[in-house]
Formats: C-alpha cells, structure tokens, sequence
C-alpha cells in the first residue's frame, strides 16, 4: 500500500493542553450547568443562576464584565446572554434573560436542577481597571441593566477606586424595572442611582421621560473637570445609545472612554458563523463591548 | 517545491495508486446544458475515465467534501434533567481531490485563514482539510473568470501536486513528501530546460486569455465612501435573496445552527448548515428585529465582507474571481458588474 | 393505539403530556395524511408523542375530544364549511395540512374559470353541489399554524408534530428552495433550459421536484421576500412565456396575491 496520506485525527492529544481561544476541542466544549435558582424579575424578565458542574471547567471560567456566553439547550437551540452577575464569582454566574424566542420561552419553562450547556465566555468586557481613579456614569436602557449589572458589581467591591458614581436607569414603566431590590444596596455603596420611566402608574414618585432628561439634570451640576476625568457605559437599544452618547459628546467626554454593548445575531461567538458580522468586524470577537469611536466606524451600528 | 515532469498517460497511473487506499473526488461531466455545453460537479469517483481534467468550471465548488452543506456537530441523550452532549467531525479517512483549479486552491487557503487561524480554529473544518490531498490542475480562462485581478489565478500553496499541461506531458510541482513518495512509484523525471521554458510560456499565454479584470484599486476605500451611494440599492432591487451565490463561492462560509429533537424525545441534534448572508433572516434576532431588512442592504454587506473587511483583516480579498456566482445568478449579478457600477459613483 | 395514554414523559424535565390528535379531510386527494402514514421506519415513535383519536384514512375509531386538528384540503362545499367551524370549535390548535388547506391548492384553479362550466366538464350533467370557488381554511376559520407542500413533506410534518408536542416555537424557513437545492447539489434547471419557481419560493421540501429535474410550481406559497418582479424578468429573458410563470403560480393559490397584479398585464382570454 502506498504511503503519505495517513489518517490526521486532528483531535488526538488534545486531552489535558486545553487551551480555549487556540485549541481545536475547545470549539463545541460546552459546559455543564446546573440551573441552581430561578428569580423571577418582572413578567418578561427571569434571573438564571447557574453553577458550572465540572470542577475543571469552574476553575477555567474566568471572566470580565460585559462579556457573553452562549448558552446551550440540547434540541432546543443557543444564543447569547451578558453575564449579569460579579466577575469575582467563577463557575457561578447569573443571566437575566427576557423571554422573547423559541430558546428563552422553553428556558422559562425548566425547573431548578436542570442541566444547560455553556459555552464560553465570548468577547470583550469594560476595561473597568483602565477606569480606576476617576468618575463614571453607568447608564441603561430597559434589558440594558443586564449587562449593566456586571460592571456595577465591580464598582460595589472596587468603591474606593473610582471616585463619583452614578447609575442612571431608564425603563418603560414602573413593572419593567429590574433588580428592584437591590437598589438600596447600591445606594448604600455611596453609587448615586437615578431612575427614570417613560410611563408612570399611580405608585410611581420618581421622574418620568426620557433617560436623556435625566442625564441633563445631573449634568446641570458638574463642571468641565468633572467631564475631562469621566468614563461612561452605555447599555441599551441603539437608538438609547445614540442619544446618550451624543449628549455625552457634547460634554467632550471623549470617544474612547465611553462605552457601548452591541446586539447581533451569533451562533458560535468564536468569529466563524459570520452571523454577526459588520464588514469585517466580528461582534463576538471584537465585541460585544466597543468605544463609542469605534462604533462609529462600524457604520450599521447606529 | 519540486519539479519533475510526467507522462500524459501516466496521470491514469497516478489515480490508481490514489485510488488504491483512498477515497477519490475529482472533477466529472455532470450533464448538458440547453445549449449543449457540458456541465461540471465534484463527484466521489472510482474510475479515472469517470474523470473530466480539462473541466472548465464545476457549477458547485468541491465543498461539500471539506464544508458540508449540512453537517451534524453534536448529538445529544437527553435523560430527565440531564443530557450529554458528542461530538462528531464527520471523517473517518482521508480523501484526495483529483483536479483542482488554482482559483478553488487560493479558496481553500483564504478559508485556512478563517477556520485554522490563532483564534477559535474549527474542528469540522480542519478534520476534513488535514486529510485532504490536492492534485491541482492548471485550467483555461473562461469569459466569466476574474482570478487574476483578485491574485487567485496561480496557487502558490495549499495543494501537494499541481499539474501544468504542457501538450505531451504534464509540468508537476510536488509540494509535499507525501506527493513525492507517490510519484516516486510512477515514471517521473527531472524537467528539461525546455520543460522550464515551455512552462513559463503557457502561463503566460493564460494570462493573455482573460477578458474580464476587477478593478481592485483603492476598493476599501472606494466601498467605504459609497456606503450611501444608489447604486446599491439598483442590485438590490434585481435580487432573489436566495442565498445561491454563497452556496456556489468557494470561499462562502458562514452558516446557521438548527437544534431539533428527536421523535423519542430522548434524543436531539445540532446541525450546521451553511447559510448566505443575502437571506431574509440572516440578521434578524429572537423578538422579529432584523438588522438588515432590505435585500440590498444584505448585498451591500456581502461585498464589504468580501472586498472590504477581509481585505482589512488579511491583506486580500475573500474572492478568488471563479465567476461562478456571477454563472449561477439568475438575475444576472456579477462582481465585475458590482465592483465596476460601485467605482463609476467615484467618477 | 391507546394502550399508554395518560404516560406522562419529559423533556428536559419539563413534563409532555401526548396530545389528542385527530385528521380531517375536506376536498382533497388525502395525499398529505398519506404522507404521514407511508413513513414505516419512524411511524411507531411518531405514534407514541400523540395519541390519535379520529383518522378516517387510518382507523375506525371517531372522537370529538381532541386538542390537535389536522385539516387536509380546500374548502368547496357548504358541508364542509359546517364540518370546519366545528373541527375548529372542538380543536385548541387547528392545523391546516398542506397546500390545499393553506391556499387551496389544486382544487382552486377552477375559481377563476366559470363555475357552471367547470361542473359541466367534471360531471357531465350528474348535479353536483358546489361551492363556485374553492378556498383555503383561512377564509372561513383562524388557523394556527400551517404546514405547506403538496404533498407535505413527512420530515418535516414529525419535526413540527415534535416541537407542537414538547411546546417549542415552531418557525417555517423563510429563503427559498434554492438553497436547499444547491445544497442538494442538483443542476439548476434554467440551465437546461427549464422554468422553475425555486427562487421565490418557500424552502421546506428540502428541493424534492428539482432533485428529480422537474422545475418547482410553487406549493409552498411565497418565501419572505420573494422577489416576483425580478422572477418575470428572468422568465422573459429565458424565454418563457408570461403565461407559464402566471400558470406555476397559480398553481397551487399560494401566489394568489401576486397573480392579479400579473394578469393585469396580459390581454385578455378567450
């Protein structure tokens, strides 16, 4: 028999040099988690609490606020979630997840104790630690407090590093408003939180309009100094981040210390199904989180 | 590289002894067209006269055999509350593909980049392209190929032997010591200087045979300025959104996830299928929002991908000018035309 | 058939109960309940997520207690409008099977001939009470969801019936049948010389004419986006004429909404 095309297992040796962004197995490694609590938010909106099976996998899952996993349920589909919860906890993490399509209305339906698949974490976070020793704005729009959620955590357990800190949060009505309880904690953290609706019921005290109304009347207080050492996150529907950021551009709050978490389509988070690409630029890889500068650049975007 | 020069007759000897252990894919007459012309697949073959070498283009690049249009990832045993997950990469043994064209070589090498660069390499396609052999073939420029002004007309890698007819006997460039060892079982020999010469002269004279050319000069920047420009919105009125020409490009490779459950409800299934950017949904997220809703908003990002953002990321563009989705495009849209319409908004 | 009903199995955790399912056929050649039935290698497991309690074509049970309605043709007798606002009064998700009941299907070629016509060639002068025009379910009752082809396509009649069972969302592909066609890697039939309505579509069939070299006449009804303006152009500069597009679309009444816009450029007929 002629010799030179012998069988390449392209997979043999891969056990134990696991390396995840360069290593051929690491493409469908999924892995096991176990929906550990269910907390219902609002009617549309559900906490997943999640906890990482495999000793090995919870030791690997490290990761930075803002970025993504991709999760898994066998016959019923994947798609991408924020992290909501602190990057301090590895293996354990938490999902808030709006029930919209065929994969979140089956996920609503599962009880605590049930496996799903994990894949990740995917993509870039907030460079929180590029943030440290000035001020910063985390504003949301709506699910925007999702991926919120994740940088507010660091700024709790890294307080002393930042100096002012104001979360502003907008919502459509009082019922939609997430994380209800945990408001008094983050005030309680010496983080101001402004909270806007576009549309009270007779409960509501706080202001009501646009999120942009808001953001004018903190601006209102702060001089130009204020500006010159600020940082800004921006989470929301695209047309939320458009006007915040020009407002915050108006301030000459540069470009490259605000930031924006994009949405798109994805199915692998690894730049290969090209679902969410933008001309050459990769959601998943280079993104979800982008300077404002960049977003710019990317053309569909905004 | 190597050069040794073979026999016309010794090609047959060639097959067989590829054949001996492996699976074969090359290049066959598939049927006529209206016309009468012949049309060209990739087909698993065992028969060197099954074979077509002087094939001009398939319709269907040889795909399938290293990126399947369908292909099962994983496979799940669902039980209770718990499943496992296996994973399968669909090749047990190696294939060689008998007769290639250098334009669907310079395709396999730019998809290298994508699927076996640093980050994220893709098992399904490396297990298929590791045990992939190449006998590549040189060909005659058509009225509808471009290779040369995307840089694609020769292939300088990628392959382990490429055949240059040269009338009598073929010009053999041996790229791998896995080639070499098969070829030293046939009648080979060291080219003459002649050889060299004659060479050299039928790959010029193929450079004399191509009638269209893609102006590719400043095309990043070109594309970047018309963004907004009419002209996109012409092709994507003429558009099917029917995803054809991504499933003819070589180079196409984006695709779609279907997760299904099985009848026994134990049982479920993840599979890829290669998808197309110009279709309806490709953009579109759970909720109904649809990122690109007009057709040719999904055209226009096709070509930034291909001629813009890859150019951007690699240096070159994800285009090897085979013309086959320009062929197989009923509605008539070309590159050369695209390209060309886009660069006339500059003048 | 009912030896474990009540059998409550789970997916995920999340607990299935077996629906009750029933098959109807109003005027139709029952080719699509066929389909479900001629399909030996997986028909036991397909048996055993629902628990059928009325196929005529099937069984001789009958029973008015069902969740699911299967509705396989078109509407053309005033019976039949009764059978079906019935049908829809005992069903929670009614079902319209196939290109019949979804559009009309064949049956609808007769609406825009004269009716008295019609009966006369069919029937000669036996009479024959006939509605004039055959319609789809949609036009006398709601319909939740719909399964396309003439035939349907088993595959795809097992995949949805799963998701129905297990409550997951159920999504028809939006492309046309080009894609599944070039993935089946057959030869596109206007290159030899064929018309075809693969390009506008509706995929689902997984290509099934085209993979036999018979061009595509449209019963799955328009894909998302299916652009029939650029079709009659391509049909024209193949050299077809406008009368064999408009003949494959109105085939099957899928393109129902397209063809007045169509016929208006055509001179009249005798």
């Amino acid at each position: 028999m002629p010799d030179g095309t012998n069988f390449t297992d392209v997979m043999a040796d891969r056990q134990g040099c696991y390396h995840r962004k360069s290593d051929l197995s690491a493409f469908e490694h999924t892995c096991k988690g176990e929906l550990t609590s269910i907390h219902r938010l609002t009617n549309l909106e559900n906490l997943f609490r999640i906890r990482l099976l495999d000793p090995e996998d919870r030791k690997r899952f490290t990761f930075q606020p803002g970025q993504f996993v991709i999760l898994e349920l066998p016959g019923i589909g994947e798609a991408p979630f924020s992290i909501s919860s602190p990057s301090s906890g590895h293996g354990d993490l938490e999902l808030c997840i709006r029930r919209v399509g065929t994969l979140t209305n089956f996920l609503f339906r599962l009880e605590r104790g049930t496996h799903v698949g994990i894949r990740g974490p995917f993509g870039t976070g907030f460079p929180m630690e590029q943030m440290h020793g000035e001020n910063i704005l985390l504003i949301a729009g709506g699910l925007g407090l999702a991926p919120l959620r994740s940088p507010i955590a660091y700024v709790q357990e890294n307080r002393n590093l930042f100096r002012n800190v104001d979360i502003i949060y907008g919502a459509k009505h009082p019922s939609q408003l997430l994380f209800t309880y945990q408001y008094d904690m983050w005030r309680a953290d010496d983080v101001n939180l402004h909270i806007i609706v576009e549309k009270d019921d007779p409960s509501w005290k706080g202001p009501v309009g646009m999120i942009t109304k808001v953001l004018q009347e903190i601006f209102a207080h702060r001089d130009a100094d204020y500006f010159q050492k600020t940082y800004a996150i921006v989470c929301g529907p695209s047309v939320m981040f458009k006007f915040v950021c020009a407002m915050l551009n108006e301030r000459n709050i540069p470009m490259q210390k605000m930031f924006v978490s994009l949405e798109r389509r994805m199915h692998c988070g690894m730049a290969k199904c090209c679902r969410c690409n933008i001309g050459s630029t990769y959601i998943c890889l280079k993104g979800p989180v982008f300077d404002y500068w960049s977003v710019m650049n990317l053309k569909e975007a905004i | 590289m190597l050069f040794r020069v073979l026999r016309k007759e010794a090609v047959a000897d060639l097959f067989g002894l590829l054949a001996e252990s492996n699976r074969m894919v090359a290049p066959v007459q598939s049927g006529l067209d209206c016309l009468g012309s012949p049309l060209y697949a990739f087909k698993e073959v065992t028969d060197y006269y099954e074979i077509s070498l002087t094939y001009t283009t398939t319709k269907i690049p040889a795909k399938k055999f290293f990126m399947p249009f369908r292909e099962t990832m994983a496979t799940f045993i669902v039980a209770g509350k718990d499943w496992t997950k296996k994973i399968d990469l669909n090749i047990d043994r190696p294939f060689v593909v008998f007769g290639m064209h250098a334009c669907d070589i310079n395709a396999l090498n730019k998809l290298d980049k994508v699927l076996l660069g640093n980050f994220y390499p893709m098992p399904y396609y490396a297990a298929k392209r590791k045990n992939m052999f190449i006998v590549g073939i040189d060909c005659v420029p058509q009225p509808y190929c471009f290779c040369r002004s995307m840089g694609a007309d020769t292939a300088l890698h990628g392959f382990d032997i490429f055949l240059t007819d040269l009338g009598d006997h073929y010009f053999v460039e041996i790229l791998s010591d896995a080639a070499f060892n098969f070829l030293r079982q046939l009648s080979v020999s060291e080219p003459a200087e002649s050889d060299h010469a004659l060479y050299v002269k039928t790959v010029s004279a193929k450079n004399n045979k191509f009638s269209v050319r893609v102006d590719t000069t400043d095309l990043t920047k070109i594309l970047d300025m018309e963004f907004q420009s009419e002209v996109w919105e012409k092709w994507g009125k003429q558009c099917l959104s029917c995803g054809t020409c991504a499933n003819v490009c070589p180079t196409c490779y984006c695709y779609g996830v279907d997760e299904s459950v099985g009848l026994d409800l134990s049982r479920a299934t993840k599979t890829k299928l290669l998808y197309s950017c110009n279709l309806i949904d490709f953009a579109e997220i759970a909720g109904g929002h649809n990122f690109r809703p007009e057709s040719h908003s999904r055209l226009k990002y096709r070509y930034y991908h291909k001629h813009r953002g890859f150019v951007e990321a690699y240096e070159e563009a994800l285009c090897v000018g085979c013309g086959r989705c320009g062929e197989a495009c009923l509605a008539g849209i070309t590159v050369p035309e695209v390209i060309a319409s886009v660069r006339d908004q500059e003048s | 058939m009912d030896s474990s009903v009540g059998r409550l199995k789970t997916y995920l955790g999340v607990p299935i109960s077996k629906p009750k399912v029933a098959f109807f056929e109003l005027t139709s050649c029952e080719g699509c309940q066929l389909q479900i039935l001629n399909n030996e290698a997986t028909l036991l497991e397909f048996l055993s997520l629902i628990q059928i309690v009325n196929f005529r074509e099937a069984m001789s049970e009958r029973s008015d207690d069902y969740e699911i309605a299967f509705v396989e043709g078109s509407v053309t007798r005033s019976d039949e409008v009764d059978r079906l606002l019935k049908i829809r009064r005992n069903a929670k998700t009614l079902i319209a099977l196939g290109s019949c009941a979804c559009f009309g299907g064949v049956n609808q070629l007769k609406n825009r001939l004269d009716p008295y016509w019609v009966s006369k060639e069919v029937y000669g002068n036996s009479s024959v009470e006939t509605n004039n025009k055959a319609k789809p379910l949609e036009a006398f009752v709601q319909i939740d969801l719909m399964i396309y082809g003439c035939p349907v396509r088993k595959e795809e009649v097992e995949k949805i019936v799963t998701n129905l069972v297990i409550g997951k969302e159920i999504h028809h592909l939006k492309y046309p049948v080009c894609m599944e066609c070039k993935a089946n890697e057959n030869i596109c039939l206007f290159d030899v010389g064929e018309p075809c309505l693969g390009p506008i579509t509706r995929a689902g069939c997984d290509s099934w004419c085209p993979n036999s070299r018979a061009g595509c006449w449209g019963c799955r009804g328009p894909a998302d986006a299916a652009n029939v303006d650029e079709m009659k152009k391509i049909m024209a500069e193949k050299g077809f004429d406008e009368n064999i597009l408009i003949d494959r679309l109105e085939c099957f009444g899928g393109f129902a909404p397209y063809i007045e816009e169509l016929r208006k450029g055509l001179p009249d007929e005798a």
